[in-house]
């Protein structure tokens, strides 16, 4: 069902886009980790009293209760879901559709490997990224909190938060890679792959500044990851995460059976 | 017994553009050239064969086996020659050629090193930096290096220099010497004609002509009869024109290369 050789192939070709986005997940981690402080806490909160839309706008919102809300507030608006939603879009265009497009899936193609495993192992190279980043992202998480304040993480919580953030990626990355599986024009791959993503995080931006606006959210998939939801342990946010895990399964299982099925113009 | 079989191929892209109802096949041990301008189909149909493109209508099989639903299996005994060849960019010849062996799970070694020095590639470079010609070897390396029974090359010496087009011609002739089956589109008409059997000439997505490479030249093949004024003037004339001499009438035979054929086929009228 998988290619070796292809997957390590591939494997290396994510290994920059994932140092990169790692260096600079560690950086924003760390510096808004190490921002956690009651007297700094008063600055942010008077920034919000300035101008409480943009800060919303990217979730960014007043008197976070603890570190975990803190981290919520300032990290899983923003940082936590751009970086990891650039990595798979840039990945999932490359994998299939930049191939076809420059015409190198010949090389793929003209061998005895089924179409269905070249698609799958592309897929498993993109999971595996989001699955690296996410993870990375959680140990810088613990280490910065554990090292700056060892009473103040809740680690079960933190890792059921992440686990809700994975499946966010994977469906993103579910968008990225159907687009990459249905177009063989990386022109519109790229419009669709990034366009969707893009567009939805925009009207997640503006659901978030609240008033009419509000009703944006009903219209953006980043409404089913809700990080306050899942902290507070409702279940609906819980519920919501497992649709975008479902989806995202639905999503590459259609992108492998479109790409089994369609015409390579190579 | 017939190995490639394309049975009524038809695919129409719109504006007389496409393949229309293609059928030929290239027998066992067989090599057969696949003649066309450029746009003519030629690599449509190849397309169709490695399973890249599903038939509108018809039928292509290699070895009994579809080439659309069973391409997996056909491609396991096939070797082909991209007629653009496009690799990936970022890797060295030397690291391509060990993907592609990794990949498709065998083991080359032996075969590679032969047909890179026969080719005289130095396969050390990155693709993106290596000339057209080297590229092209790369793909022929990366063809044979598999020992195929069934090799399928889209236009396979482009961009060689006369000396590697006739290294390629000696390769292909002692493949096909080896009971290889080989079906290879081509503009090169000396290569074709010192290579192929039997030829097939497509024209705006259909083939106008197919024949063994020896009847192509018979039909086009035409003979005069001259009477000289006397026996030793017609003597000396049939030895300068290598005609045959019978008393004072002499008859001459011009043969039209392949090439004149071809502008036969295609001459004086525009394809695109």
């Amino acid at each position: 069902m998988i290619n070796m050789a292809l997957y390590k192939r591939e494997m290396k070709g994510s290994i920059k886009l994932l140092i990169i986005f790692g260096a600079i997940i560690t950086m924003y981690v760390s510096i808004i980790i190490n921002m956690y402080d009651p007297q700094m806490m008063k600055t942010l909160d008077s920034f919000v009293e300035v101008m409480p839309e943009l800060m919303a706008s990217v979730g960014m919102k007043a008197n976070a209760a603890n570190l975990l809300g803190f981290m919520v507030s300032y990290l899983y608006g923003f940082i936590l879901l751009i970086f990891p939603m650039l990595f798979c879009i840039l990945r999932g265009n490359a994998l299939i559709a930049k191939y076809v497009d420059k015409g190198s899936m010949v090389s793929l193609a003209a061998a005895p490997v089924k179409r269905c495993t070249i698609a799958f192992t592309q897929m498993k190279v993109l999971v595996s990224g989001i699955l690296l980043l996410i993870l990375y992202s959680t140990i810088v998480e613990l280490i910065c909190a554990k090292s700056g304040f060892p009473e103040e993480l809740d680690i079960k919580e933190l890792f059921i938060l992440n686990g809700g953030l994975l499946c966010l990626h994977l469906f993103i990355g579910g968008i990225c890679f159907l687009s990459s599986c249905i177009f063989s024009d990386t022109k519109y791959s790229v419009a669709f792959g990034a366009g969707i993503p893009a567009f939805m995080y925009v009207l997640q931006m503006l659901a978030n500044v609240g008033g009419d606006a509000e009703k944006a959210k009903y219209f953006t998939f980043f409404t089913l990851f809700s990080p306050d939801g899942i902290i507070a342990g409702k279940s609906s946010a819980i519920a919501s995460a497992f649709v975008l895990f479902a989806g995202a399964v639905m999503l590459y299982a259609l992108g492998i059976v479109i790409f089994e099925k369609k015409d390579l113009p190579i | 017994m017939s190995v490639i079989k394309i049975e009524n191929l038809v695919r129409d892209y719109g504006g007389g553009k496409g393949v229309f109802d293609i059928s030929f096949h290239v027998n066992q041990g067989e090599a057969f050239g696949f003649l066309g301008p450029n746009g003519a189909g030629k690599t449509t149909t190849i397309r169709h064969l490695m399973g890249f493109l599903k038939p509108k209508s018809g039928k292509c099989t290699i070895d009994g086996l579809d080439c659309w639903s069973e391409r997996d299996k056909v491609q396991a005994r096939l070797g082909y020659i991209p007629g653009e060849i496009s690799f990936f960019d970022d890797m060295t010849g030397t690291e391509f050629l060990r993907f592609i062996a990794e990949y498709r799970k065998i083991d080359t070694r032996n075969r590679m090193e032969e047909l890179l020095e026969r080719f005289e590639l130095d396969p050390k470079s990155k693709i993106k930096k290596m000339s057209k010609g080297m590229k092209q070897k790369l793909g022929i390396v990366a063809a044979f290096m598999h020992d195929p029974d069934i090799l399928i090359l889209d236009e396979p010496t482009s961009g060689l220099d006369p000396l590697m087009q006739s290294r390629f011609v000696n390769l292909v002739a002692e493949e096909k010497e080896n009971g290889k089956t080989i079906l290879m589109s081509s503009h090169m008409f000396e290569e074709v004609e010192r290579t192929c059997d039997r030829i097939g000439i497509i024209r705006n997505g259909r083939m106008v002509a197919i024949d063994s490479a020896a009847a192509l030249h018979e039909r086009h093949t035409r003979s005069y009869t001259v009477t000289l004024e006397s026996e030793a003037a017609a003597k000396a004339f049939a030895a300068d024109f290598g005609g045959i001499c019978n008393g004072k009438k002499v008859t001459v035979a011009t043969k039209q290369s392949l090439e004149e054929i071809f502008m036969n086929y295609y001459g004086g009228e525009k394809n695109d």
